[in-house]
């Protein structure tokens, strides 16, 4: 008796069969999961599924597939990282340093905690590198290349870009910035890219710089 | 006579026919590319290649395919239900 009103029910939605129930189902989690990972409700994407089953049919489900792709999502938005205190950098320019970025807004309360921050890892080659970040300076560098100025961090590995990235200290919090090197700069796994804007990696633990893994830590 | 109808009947029968599938052909690609165009980008965007989005040439488990695979791996691109900035937790 169940099972008739079930398939009743089913009919009403449009759903053929087992299977059409089981996709519908499937698409919507789906559906669901992709749009949160972009930063959306995750509503809106079982919405855009469950929308097949109504009279429209499939045209609007397709229209707001186009308006997905195209539309910014607020994954990309650089807001996040202006709001927990580091003022967005400017992209390179070409020049052997980026330009220093604005100065950056004082953290909403003060910390007790004034420990530096210490990066240490390995090297494809089997060196060590440990770049002390002790807060005297603003903004330091993270590079390939020799260290030329104090703000410089080197990590001589052939994929870490010349520079790289930008580690920013605003109080007591510590901001990267990666500066479109081809090698990459991950924080905690999570593909960090230049349109990001400098991120708050304070309650961070890895950084990978190109190939190379660096465990952050306080000195 | 009747053999000379018989045979204009299934020559025009085949004719409506093929210009029936070649319609629903046209209308298939068509429709691909609505979903492809869109589902490419998708794709880039998140890090993966764009050609992910040629799964959709795979009738019926196509399109669950490419969903699985944006729902279900780590975007290389970051996400946001994994937001670069760890909150709440110190080391």
């Amino acid at each position: 008796m169940m099972g008739v009103e079930i398939a009743a029910l089913m009919g009403f939605f449009g759903l053929t069969g087992a299977f059409a129930l089981v996709g519908t189902v499937l698409a919507g989690w789906m559906a669901w999961r992709i749009v949160e990972k972009a930063g959306l409700p995750g509503w809106a994407g079982l919405g855009a599924i469950l929308l097949t089953l109504t009279g429209i049919g499939s045209i609007v489900p397709l229209v707001l597939l186009w308006v997905f792709a195209f539309m910014r999502w607020p994954r990309d938005e650089p807001a996040a990282g202006t709001a927990a205190g580091f003022a967005p950098a400017g992209r390179p320019t070409g020049g052997p340093h980026p330009p220093t970025p604005a100065a950056l807004a004082a953290p909403a309360m003060a910390l007790a905690d004034r420990r530096g921050w210490q990066l240490t890892g390995t090297l494809a080659g089997g060196g060590m590198v440990a770049l002390a970040i002790d807060g005297t300076s603003g903004s330091y560098v993270i590079t390939g290349a020799p260290a030329a100025q104090a703000s410089d961090l080197s990590v001589p590995d052939p994929s870490v870009g010349k520079p790289h990235a930008r580690l920013l200290m605003a109080g007591t919090r510590l901001g990267l910035e990666d500066l479109g090197s081809p090698g990459g700069t991950f924080i905690d796994g999570a593909r960090l890219l230049p349109e990001h804007g400098p991120r708050d990696i304070s309650g961070a633990r890895a950084i990978r710089i190109g190939s190379v893994e660096l465990v952050l830590s306080r000195t | 006579m009747t053999w000379t109808w018989l045979a204009v009947l299934l020559g025009l029968g085949s004719f409506a026919m093929a210009a029936t599938m070649t319609i629903v052909l046209i209308g298939y690609l068509l429709m691909l590319l609505v979903l492809i165009i869109p589902t490419w980008r998708i794709c880039t965007r998140a890090g993966f290649s764009g050609a992910l989005s040629l799964f959709h040439l795979v009738p019926l488990i196509g399109p669950f395919i490419v969903m699985a695979v944006l729902a279900f791996s780590a975007w290389p691109n970051g996400e946001a239900a994994r937001p670069l900035i760890s909150q709440g937790r110190r080391s």
